[in-house]
């Protein structure tokens, strides 16, 4: 088992320590719901330092990388942040991943723990010129509404001007860092890129602050599922599409990528399974491997699915053909016939991460 | 409930006779990993269990689970609270989060069952 420069401070908050992908990471600290409530209130940390980072040099190797993925990493502009998935040859879902353009010639790469071999192997044979800086790199999300403040009063300054999906190079405490205005909750928040040997330090100054709540994966499991956000290696892999994946809005239909003709296929076809959000009709919950029926027929499968306590009910996300992605439809699910309703995303609707900062507020 | 006066399963639940009825539960074990509870089916008042036959459904935010039936009986009572605050099987799993009441139960079963002491050993082989 692999440990994260944080482990040590898991157990003076009662974190649960579970093997995540090789990574013994917490499951929980307090409990579940408090944990997910917290993020949506006021602001959680997470340490998701076992994610992989990468940087691409050149301009030439950026349009290399492009090439690997759906999206279209040159016309990224500088400063912002792009979700992108990494395809395989015929079109399935490597791993998804979040790029940050720094510059023309610089661009900074976010992958997922579990396919991290298989990702930098890939990633290393079409882009020669990209540094693999995991090893060396911790992460900690701090997420929720008062995200802004406890970056403030960490002693952040200057992340406050980021907007929803930007992100750059700060300093904290004489440290190099790079900060995001990202997540994986939907709620107003921050990724924060710090060298191992600084995260620590870090992770107890934000622990120290009276709006911080630490958090683990069980909340982050809840808190993505309400945003049906995709869990790479369980609702997306490498034999679904990103259009199969519902990921429409970040496919760069105008560039190359490969498996274009499969994709094109199933598009003027629409003979394909879309990943769709549901919603159980009381607080039993839909359960990844659930089968999806409709009108007796087995249609389909439940990839996640959880108790979703800001929603109050039953939450998931499942494969169903395209045609029977229509908002309303009723669908059962699992041995026991638990009643679906197939929903648009977000599930949850009144996260903060869009929201503009209230500088004024945040001095007060 | 005083779990040493209690009766176990392998499934985690525990069963005890009181005034006449069995009380039926899951035990700190099972409630522990299961992790907060959220939700709780139980059985119709009236319906006769068959040991080992489904009796209730316990969804926590991590899974669902079933209770069995530790013995065979007709259900007597169940403790509707736990539609309310499913949550009272984590707080007080020995006591207020109990789950059914069986009636006219199988005696020789619920005496083949294990005490308290074969219990604690038992949990040391699955621990």
């Amino acid at each position: 088992m692999q440990y994260t420069p944080l482990y040590e401070a898991y157990e003076q908050d009662g974190g649960k320590v579970v093997d995540f992908h090789g990574w013994g990471l917490p499951i929980q600290f307090r409990g579940i719901l408090e944990e997910h409530r917290w993020v949506r209130q006021e602001a959680g940390i997470f340490d998701c330092s076992h994610m992989g980072e990468f940087l691409i040099h050149g301009a030439e190797n950026i349009r290399a990388f492009s090439n690997l993925v759906v999206g279209d990493m040159v016309k990224l502009s500088v400063g912002r942040c792009r979700y992108t998935t990494l395809l395989s040859l015929s079109g399935g879902i490597i791993d998804d991943c979040v790029a940050l353009k720094f510059s023309p010639e610089e661009l900074f790469l976010v992958t997922n723990a579990g396919a991290l071999d298989q990702v930098a192997g890939h990633l290393k044979r079409y882009v020669p010129e990209i540094e693999n800086l995991s090893a060396a790199m911790a992460k900690i999300d701090v997420q929720g509404p008062l995200a802004p403040k406890v970056m403030l009063e960490a002693g952040f300054s200057g992340v406050d001007a980021l907007s929803f999906w930007a992100g750059g190079r700060f300093t904290w405490d004489g440290v190099d860092v790079i900060v995001t205005r990202a997540g994986y909750t939907g709620e107003l928040g921050y990724e924060i890129f710090v060298p191992d040997t600084a995260a620590l330090r870090l992770w107890r100054v934000l622990r120290a602050l009276p709006e911080v709540l630490p958090c683990g994966l069980g909340a982050r499991d809840t808190l993505r599922t309400e945003m049906c956000y995709a869990l790479s290696g369980q609702d997306v892999d490498e034999a679904r599409t990103p259009l199969e994946a519902g990921l429409d809005r970040f496919i760069a239909w105008d560039t190359e990528f490969p498996g274009k003709s499969v994709m094109e296929t199933q598009r003027e076809s629409g003979d394909y399974q879309v990943l769709t959000p549901l919603r159980s009709v009381d607080k039993r919950a839909p359960r990844h491997g659930f089968e999806l029926r409709h009108d007796g027929a087995v249609v389909g499968e439940v990839t996640s699915g959880t108790f979703g306590p800001s929603v109050g009910c039953g939450v998931g996300l499942g494969y169903i053909p395209a045609a029977l992605a229509r908002p309303g439809l009723q669908l059962e699910a699992g041995p026991r016939s638990l009643l679906v309703v197939v929903e648009t995303a977000p599930l949850y609707k009144q996260a903060t991460g869009r929201n503009r900062i209230e500088i004024g507020n945040l001095k007060a | 409930m005083n779990p040493d006066t209690l009766k176990y399963t392998e499934e985690h639940e525990w069963i005890v006779e009181q005034r006449g009825l069995y009380v039926i539960g899951i035990t700190e074990y099972a409630a522990e990993e299961l992790g907060e509870i959220t939700f709780v089916e139980l059985p119709e008042v009236g319906r006769r269990l068959e040991r080992g036959e489904d009796a209730a459904v316990i969804e926590s935010v991590k899974a669902a689970s079933d209770v069995y039936a530790p013995v065979t009986g007709v259900v007597a009572e169940v403790n509707d609270i736990l539609e309310m605050e499913p949550d009272l099987i984590n707080r007080d799993p020995f006591g207020k989060g109990w789950i059914l009441k069986l009636k006219d139960v199988s005696l020789e079963e619920y005496n083949d069952l294990m005490d308290s002491r074969s219990y604690r050993g038992y949990l040391k082989t699955v621990e």
